[in-house]
């Protein structure tokens, strides 16, 4: 058996797909093609698939990570990637197969970038002054459910303004992501747009464009 | 061009896969001005919709017609109807986002009495005026297929044409008419004028009704010579020529038939005098074991679908069923595809073939034996015997299964106190069955009946379309009787509120004063009459009231043979008087053979194919 990382797109209406039915689609997809793909053993086989860091729905994702199981020696990546290529819908292909290099558990950020729109022209320095504050609270829900006020400006590693337009705005940031700290990026485009009657929040195109992870002391872009 | 907010609109609803599109296999055409556009219009949810056969053949069938685009269109739920008000967008098709008033055509699938409020519902979000005498040139023509298209008239003033019987043959001709219609600057009405004298074609505007003092019809008549005084229903002989869709579109979420359906033939053999669908599919006609073995390769190689179920009115019926298993079994089994097996028939289910499907997965057993008693199951033609359930339940047993559903119908033609308590004596038999068997051949230690109810609804086209039906207040005594006296607690009872089955009754012999009502339910708030959380009863009651119509009138009067019904200029190819003798049967308790056993001349040979000349 020999595991396989596949990193691939999730674009345009695709980022509407919920995680669960985005690996239903990949395990019809991977039927279709017939690649020899590995079952576990038991009462019901399945595929063996896991993905790195799911994707909020809404959020379209540049690079995403899944890791699946091929019977050994049987195809080359380029087959893998060229075949599910055919399979799958167009607004998910596989661009690159390759080894597992890193651990999922060890991602702990991400890149995002944020596109805002604005009814009227767009207050710029309002939103650089956001990013200024010290403390902006929400209330997240935890592990075990119950629901707790973080203050999300300790989830924000990194912002800058990569293009401005008269009603947009379009953000780069780096957010806590991962198992241990995760910072949706809905919630901070939701709090840059509070209390703005202009600006909506649900119009902002938010995209993941990479993932990084911890290797020793350095921060690694997840592959 | 509405696109951006329509977004915006997704990010705040459950569910938002429902309306998206661009699943695999799901056709984008460019709408060119030279080509012709149908909306093909589903009045449920997407999950609903997209467990339909009809709309996938249809859908695959016209888009393989350089000249035309057929795009889906499904109900929108409450939460996306609300946004999509709220930001000003009008219904808009899954493939383009195109606003379903751009369409050429917009047709819906009457699949059921309960979804006519969304149809309603429906046109009112896509902007297209709700009267066919509001529309205009520009506007696009409504019309309506499916199952409850021959007797539909409470939609009469709403639809501009309906489509009786199957849609692969005369949907090239209607689109044809409107190639040559289009541009030519004649009328709406010229139109539906020269589509009026295609076989199948049923113009509602071209008919007058007259009615009596008390309610009835008086006379039923077209008001121009184009328009036949009953219209056939279209129907394909050669089945195995039919267009079977194989490249499937594979939906993103679960839906509920969420697998390749093959269709192995369409109509039934049996007869039971309470089913519609028995009668107005008839005659029977078979696709080959070539033909379907080919068209489930093809499709589960195109869609990668990991069930595949065969899916017919009485499947086990099939002449050559065992092969066909062998055949599908020799490719599912490789590929981990799990073969299920719907409506089966008690009588004809047997060990070998449950084997077969086992191989793979062994799922819970359902019966519908549909009455309690042997009488009653003869007044209905229901040709399941006691002994023949209890043999195959055994055998169910003796296989491993321990929980079987079963179910019944209440409020039958005839039925007596002792038809509904013997529901209840034939699940303890079913019980008693359980414990025959010796203990190391059955799975797990106890066994479990479920038993549901619900009510008996009287269907046009059915030897019991005279029938009225059962109050609400009776059904609820004798459901209640019956689960008193079920006292064993290996048995579930369970029945559901019969208000829903009224108003099936009162849409389904409704006539076409029943438009205004419709629409006034629909202005009250109601929709997915289906769905319980949005059944409202009291609005629909209002709806009745302000109308001034009485739905009882409908639903619970005894109708004379020689009334005029609203669902007469329907010809579905059995006759009358078939319905008015096997109505008689029944009510001597005589039963009917199944059309491979003996003809009983109902009228459907006149088709000159399928079963009556095997």
């Amino acid at each position: 058996m020999s595991k396989r990382r596949l990193k691939f797109s999730k674009l345009n209406m695709a980022k509407f797909i919920s995680h669960l039915d985005l690996m239903r689609c990949f395990q019809r997809a991977i039927m279709r093609s017939g690649l020899p793909v590995e079952y576990s053993q038991g009462f019901n086989p399945h595929q063996r698939m896991t993905f790195a860091l799911p994707l909020p729905v809404g959020v379209t994702g540049e690079g995403e990570f899944a890791d699946i199981s091929f019977e050994d020696g049987k195809v080359t990546d380029e087959e893998i990637k060229e075949r599910l290529n055919k399979n799958l819908p167009p607004d998910i292909q596989v661009l690159s197969v390759g080894d597992l290099i890193f651990k999922a558990a060890d991602i702990v950020c991400a890149e995002y970038t944020m596109k805002l729109y604005s009814d009227k022209k767009i207050d710029t320095e309002k939103i650089k002054e956001f990013f200024g504050k010290d403390e902006v609270i929400v209330m997240k829900r935890n592990k075990k459910k119950v629901e707790k006020p973080i203050n999300i400006m300790e989830y924000i590693r990194a912002w800058e303004v990569i293009d401005e337009t008269e009603r947009t705005l379009t953000l780069r940031l780096v957010l806590d992501a991962g198992g241990e700290r995760n910072l949706k990026p809905e919630i901070v485009a939701a709090k840059i747009c509070e209390g703005d009657e202009n600006m909506c929040a649900d119009d902002a195109d938010i995209c993941r464009t990479k993932i990084f992870c911890r290797s020793g002391d350095v921060l690694e872009l997840f592959r | 061009m509405y696109k951006k907010k329509f977004e915006a609109c997704l990010k705040r609803v459950q569910k938002p896969a429902r309306y998206i599109g661009n699943e695999f296999n799901s056709i984008h055409k460019e709408m060119t001005s030279d080509m012709m556009s149908f909306a093909f219009c589903f009045p449920d949810v997407y999950e609903v919709g997209m467990s339909h056969l009809g709309i996938k053949i249809l859908y695959h069938m016209m888009n393989e017609w350089e000249d035309t685009v057929c795009e889906r269109v499904f109900a929108p739920w409450d939460d996306m109807e609300q946004e999509m008000k709220k930001e000003g967008i009008p219904l808009l098709s899954l493939e383009s986002y195109t606003p379903v008033r751009e369409f050429d055509m917009v047709g819906f699938t009457l699949q059921y009495e309960m979804s006519y409020s969304n149809i309603v519902n429906m046109l009112k979000l896509a902007g297209i005026p709700l009267r066919t005498r509001e529309r205009k040139i520009g506007d696009p023509f409504v019309c309506c297929g499916g199952p409850c298209a021959y007797h539909a008239e409470p939609l009469s003033d709403l639809v501009d044409f309906f489509i009786l019987g199957e849609g692969e043959d005369i949907m090239r001709e209607i689109m044809q008419a409107y190639k040559e219609w289009r541009g030519s600057g004649r009328t709406r009405e010229e139109y539906l004028e020269t589509i009026a004298k295609i076989e199948g074609i049923y113009v509602p505007s071209f008919y007058d009704v007259e009615y009596n003092d008390d309610n009835t019809i008086k006379s039923f008549e077209p008001n121009r010579d184009c328009a036949p005084k009953k219209v056939k229903k279209r129907i394909i002989l050669n089945f195995d020529d039919t267009y079977i869709p194989e490249k499937l579109i594979v939906p993103f979420m679960e839906v509920v038939h969420d697998r390749i359906m093959l269709e192995l033939f369409r109509g039934c053999i049996r007869g039971c005098r309470f089913c519609q669908a028995g009668y107005i599919y008839r005659p029977v006609r078979e696709r080959s074991v070539k033909r379907l073995v080919g068209a489930a390769r093809n499709a589960i190689d195109a869609t990668g679908y990991e069930e595949m179920t065969l899916s017919s009115l009485s499947t086990s019926d099939y002449t050559c069923l065992f092969e066909l298993i062998d055949e599908l079994l020799k490719i599912t089994v490789d590929k981990r595809i799990n073969l299920s097996l719907p409506s089966l028939r008690v009588d004809n289910f047997s060990m070998e073939l449950m084997e077969k499907v086992q191989k793979v997965k062994k799922s819970g057993l359902t019966f519908a034996p549909e009455a309690g008693t042997q009488r009653l199951r003869d007044v209905i033609n229901k040709n399941v015997r006691e002994e023949e359930l209890i043999r195959t339940t055994s055998i169910a047993f003796e296989g491993g299964y321990n929980r079987v559903k079963l179910y019944f119908m209440m409020g039958l033609p005839t039925e007596t106190d002792d038809d509904v308590l013997g529901i209840g004596d034939l699940a303890d038999k079913v019980i008693d069955a359980f414990y025959q068997v010796p203990p190391e051949k059955r799975k797990g230690r106890s066994v479990t009946v479920t038993v549901s109810t619900s009510l008996f609804v009287p269907k046009p086209f059915t030897p019991f379309q005279w029938e009225p039906q059962n109050r609400i207040s009776e059904l609820e005594r004798k459901a209640s009787m019956l689960s008193k006296s079920i006292t064993n607690r290996k048995i579930i009872y369970n029945w559901h509120s019969s208000q829903v089955s009224f108003l099936e009754a009162v849409f389904a012999k409704g006539d076409r004063r029943l438009g205004e009502v419709l629409i006034s339910a629909v202005e009250f708030g109601c929709k997915f009459d289906g769905w319980t959380d949005f059944f409202d009863y009291e609005k629909w009651m209002k709806a009745f009231e302000i109308n001034g119509i009485d739905p009882e009138f409908y639903a619970y009067r005894r109708i004379g043979y020689d009334e005029i019904l609203p669902w007469d200029y329907a010809d579905i190819g059995v006759n009358k008087s078939f319905f008015i003798a096997e109505h008689k049967r029944a009510y001597e308790e005589k039963t009917t053979p199944s059309c491979r056993e003996k003809c009983a001349g109902c009228g459907a040979a006149q088709f000159g194919g399928g079963v009556c000349f095997e």
